[in-house]
């Protein structure tokens, strides 16, 4: 392993790293180690074009480009002395030269690579008095991007991603030397199901989302750590938070799960949160079959009233429970352990499924279906096909996933139930067939923690607060337990303890602990439970 | 009558007879002699040996020793070995491989023939710019004459050996002449210099070891293996061995070519060879090397014509491509054609060379309007500056010398544009 001397820090790199990767390598760039850079990307193909992050190498007679020069054993590497900011600044300088600098009405302002360096490591005034480049503000490069040519300062991050991340390959630049533009082949356009990242990888406002531009200054904006919720893999983001509103979804750079990408589909998720069907009251149907608005105690003891008049009758055996990999591992534990009080045996989890790709895009469109199974949510298709057969009376529903997949054929299985009780956090169909529906929360709305496909937990929290009265599922079904009056139920709810309970039951999920998982999360255990093919 | 120099040596000693780009009339001259000495006779490490030995300097324009480039091609490799032959020649002033490949495609062909038994290339790619459409026909045609008598292709000359040669037409590109350019233009690509490293020699055409030399390197190499390293040596300066091609253009009596050894003193090839500049005017200026290459004022054209004595001018011999500008030139006009040609050149990837040749050229039309402050003449100076050896290529410093060597030796024709508002040079040439 190499050891090399930057600015006098001895760091230890990697073999055949480049300085630029040995210091990413190490937590160190820009964090630590200022080396400006904007063609360089930790996760894309060296360019070495912008020539930026060029550094003094003791022994060598020219500046070298920090991202394209390996470490080599007791190397000298000077980042911050004359030659080197005076070379940063001769760039920043030219960069700036065609630049149009209407920060003011730019997206990117706030987050603006160009604007930070320029503050950091430019020349304050330009001294250019030639016209600059005059080109098209407003490209329509495809569905999701808007392209400012005038902003683009041509470091090709944008053109690399599409050819090696979904490669796709879309993007190319066209012309040359200072009339250079990016622009999508003739007849086609940049539309593939990762595009939007190509916004999130451009340092200035050339490249911007349809969806979020013109809509806030990113200096409103609170970024939250939290998990993208439309598949299982899990893919960390930031919720960029203003006004108790999720404005955005953005990748959250974890190597052990999604780079520093996500994909378009989970991007657009955020409007989940806010969507108009999200379900806002209690409700309970009447005699007459109306659904009524109540509050959730009235919602609690009407469920329980019906529940108990059933295990009085016909014993627990006739009720089920359908979980939704949608729910957290402290609503699906807390669920588990209802029903194994209540003496059901019949419980599932309903998972949708859809397309998948070899890079991040998984099958399973949910972003707890591992950890549903770890805890010992069988597959629906089996509850489902005990309420077709007759042998159940009542479901308790989170979510609507069954539905959704296609388990319940519409919401006919359900019609004829004795009791349907549903924690949902949107509207469907189910809500005909329910005889008490309760609104519960987003995985924004509340802490918890969710297993990936390849068996990671990662915690959620709270980012937002719905602007009614909501709860997590695993307080309404405590709540449920003890209006029941079933042991280990006294209807007080705190995710923390369940969570430590889950630790502390489930040899997977030994020593992980809500506080202390961290932002990255970390694998599960191997479980005994013997893996169910997928 | 055929086009010759007006001065010849060895390169070009036969190039005024009418037979001698066929392959009879090539081997008539002792043609593919030294190729049949160097593949039955001499080991590819003695090849090597020799041409270090001769001293051979690179005539693309950078000078580097033709030997030790070879020697950095990998011994021990599975992968095929290529070579490239710089036919680009794209620098404004230069025009002296294009009578190399006119009348000498054979004398080049041997040179690549040797070369290639030299390093193990199995094939080379000839690449030729576009506008070239008859010496490529040429070369052309002295290609299918070697293989029609097995100088190329299988067994050649019953050695055993074999190597290909394919012709490549370039597209226009100023930027294709630089080696990595070249290559990526040669895979079909757009030609855009990569970084380096890796070198050629490890990661070069289609991604096999490569060597590129320009015509005229190759186009020595049959004399030093007929004639060795010594009667080589007999030309030019210790440093800088042999003889090169001289292209002379601008006011003088007798542009042309002339074949001179190196170290000719660049008075001796304008006043002696071109025969001065023409109506009894005085030379200004001249342009050593190609455009790239730093202007002489008239007090400095004692200088030999060799690096070692053209650097300590901070200037270079480049490609030999001598350019004379006389009395009634302007050179912020020289300015404003050499910057626009960067500008226009440039591939655009790095960004001094990107946003610097447009600035450069813009700064330097509004000084040649009339429309510039003093100030503006040192913000010129400081871009080239911040240009040069900061990039991928030399592209950026070949567009930033020739502007910072303007500055250098004729500042005073800037600040005359600034402080009259307009160009003093009435009559100063047009395009």
């Amino acid at each position: 392993m190499p050891k090399f001397t930057v600015d006098g820090r001895e760091i230890e790199a990697a073999e055949g790293r480049t300085i630029l990767q040995a210091l990413d390598d190490a937590g160190l760039l820009m964090n630590g180690v200022d080396i400006p850079h904007y063609c360089w990307h930790p996760k894309l193909a060296v360019d070495g074009s912008c020539r930026l992050c060029q550094v003094e190498v003791e022994g060598v007679p020219k500046l070298q480009i920090a991202c394209d020069t390996p470490v080599r054993d007791v190397m000298v590497v000077h980042t911050q002395n004359d030659r080197v900011k005076a070379a940063r600044e001769g760039v920043m300088e030219l960069l700036l030269v065609n630049h149009p600098l209407d920060c003011p009405i730019c997206d990117q302002a706030g987050e603006c690579k160009l604007q930070d360096y320029a503050y950091d490591y430019g020349v304050r005034a330009s001294r250019s008095k030639e016209p600059r480049r005059a080109l098209k503000k407003n490209v329509d490069l495809g569905p999701t991007i808007v392209f400012d040519q005038e902003r683009c300062i041509l470091c090709r991050r944008c053109v690399r991603f599409c050819r090696e991340i979904p490669k796709t390959g879309e993007l190319s630049v066209f012309n040359r030397g200072d009339r250079s533009v990016i622009e999508t082949f003739p007849g086609t356009s940049l539309d593939n199901d990762y595009s939007m990242n190509v916004a999130d990888i451009c340092p200035v406002g050339a490249l911007t989302t349809r969806d979020f531009r013109f809509k806030i200054r990113v200096w409103f904006l609170e970024d939250v750590p939290g998990i993208c919720t439309g598949c299982s893999n899990g893919c960390n983001i930031y919720l960029g938070v203003a006004n108790n509103k999720v404005y955005r979804y953005v990748p959250r750079r974890n190597d052990a799960v999604n780079d520093t990408w996500i994909c378009d589909a989970g991007r657009m998720s955020y409007r989940e949160i806010a969507a108009p069907d999200r379900l806002r009251e209690c409700e309970v149907r009447d005699e007459a079959g109306r659904l009524d608005p109540v509050g959730l105690d009235r919602a609690i003891e009407v469920a329980a009233g019906r529940l108990r008049r059933l295990i009085d009758s016909k014993g627990p055996g006739v009720i089920a429970g359908l979980a939704s990999a949608h729910a957290s591992n402290e609503d699906l534990f807390t669920f588990r352990r209802f029903l194994a009080a209540l003496g059901s045996e019949t419980c599932g989890v309903a998972v949708v499924r859809g397309k998948a790709d070899d890079l991040l895009i998984k099958e399973e469109k949910a972003p707890n279906a591992e950890g549903a199974r770890e805890i010992g949510f069988g597959d629906a298709r089996a509850v489902v096909d005990r309420i077709r057969s007759g042998a159940v009376d009542a479901v308790i529903v989170l979510g609507h996933d069954a539905l959704q997949e296609g388990l319940l054929g519409s919401e006919q299985a359900l019609a004829g139930l004795d009791t349907v009780i549903l924690l949902d956090t949107h509207a469907s169909e189910l809500q005909r067939v329910a005889h008490v529906i309760v609104p519960v929360r987003h995985a924004a709305e509340k802490l918890g923690s969710f297993v990936n496909a390849a068996r990671r937990v990662q915690r959620a929290v709270p980012a937002v607060e719905s602007g009614w009265e909501t709860f997590a599922d695993g307080e309404v079904i405590a709540r449920l337990g003890a209006a029941l009056g079933l042991e280990g139920f006294d209807g007080s709810y705190d995710v923390h303890s369940v969570a430590r309970e889950l630790a502390a039951t489930h040899a997977a999920f030994a020593g992980i602990d809500l506080d202390t998982i961290g932002d990255a999360g970390r694998p599960l255990a191997e479980s005994a439970r013997p893996r169910t093919e997928r | 009558m055929l086009e010759t120099p007006y001065v010849t040596r060895y390169l070009t000693e036969h190039f005024g007879e009418p037979d001698f780009p066929t392959l009879k009339g090539y081997e008539r001259f002792g043609g593919y002699r030294a190729a049949r000495k160097a593949l039955t006779e001499m080991s590819p490490e003695e090849v090597i040996e020799l041409v270090k030995t001769a001293g051979l300097q690179g005539r693309g324009g950078a000078g580097f020793p033709a030997g030790m480039k070879w020697s950095f091609m990998p011994k021990d490799s599975d992968r095929p070995k290529y070579l490239v032959c710089n036919a680009d020649e794209s620098e404004p002033g230069s025009f002296k491989d294009r009578i190399l490949l006119e009348r000498g495609a054979h004398q080049m062909l041997e040179g690549i023939l040797i070369a290639a038994w030299a390093t193990g290339a199995t094939t080379t790619f000839i690449y030729i710019r576009g506008e070239y459409a008859y010496p490529a026909d040429q070369v052309e045609r002295a290609i299918a004459e070697a293989y029609a008598k097995r100088y190329l292709g299988d067994n050649i000359m019953g050695t055993g050996f074999r190597h290909d040669v394919r012709v490549t037409r370039g597209a226009g590109a100023y930027i294709c002449g630089e080696e990595t350019g070249l290559l990526e233009s040669l895979e079909g690509k757009k030609g855009q210099p990569r970084k380096k490293p890796p070198f050629p020699a490890q990661y070069g055409a289609f991604g096999m070891p490569t060597t590129v030399n320009n015509v005229e390197t190759f186009s020595h190499v049959p004399h030093i293996v007929d004639k060795g390293a010594n009667w080589f040596r007999s030309f030019g300066t210790e440093k800088s061995p042999g003889t090169t091609i001289f292209g002379v253009s601008g006011h003088v009596v007798r542009p042309g070519l002339y074949e001179l050894p190196l170290g000719t003193p660049l008075s001796e090839i304008v006043f002696e060879h071109a025969g001065g500049v023409p109506g009894g005017r005085k030379v200004k200026g001249v342009i050593p090397g190609g455009m790239s290459m730093p202007i002489l004022p008239a007090g400095q054209l004692d200088v030999p014509m060799a690096n070692e004595f053209l650097r300590e001018r901070k200037t270079m011999l480049g490609t030999g491509g001598i350019m004379v500008m006389d009395e009634t030139t302007c050179m912020v006009r020289v300015a404003s054609v050499i910057s626009y040609f960067f500008r226009d050149e440039s591939c655009g990837q790095c960004t001094q060379c990107r946003e610097g040749t447009g600035w450069m050229n813009k700064i330097v039309e509004r000084i040649e309007r009339g429309a510039a402050e003093e100030e503006d003449i040192e913000v010129l100076g400081d871009v080239a500056g911040k240009m040069e050896a900061k990039t991928i290529c030399a592209f950026a410093d070949a567009a930033a010398w020739p502007i910072q060597g303007l500055l250098r030796h004729f500042r005073d024709d800037f600040v005359e544009h600034v402080r009259q508002r307009k160009c003093p040079f009435a009559g100063s040439f047009e395009l």
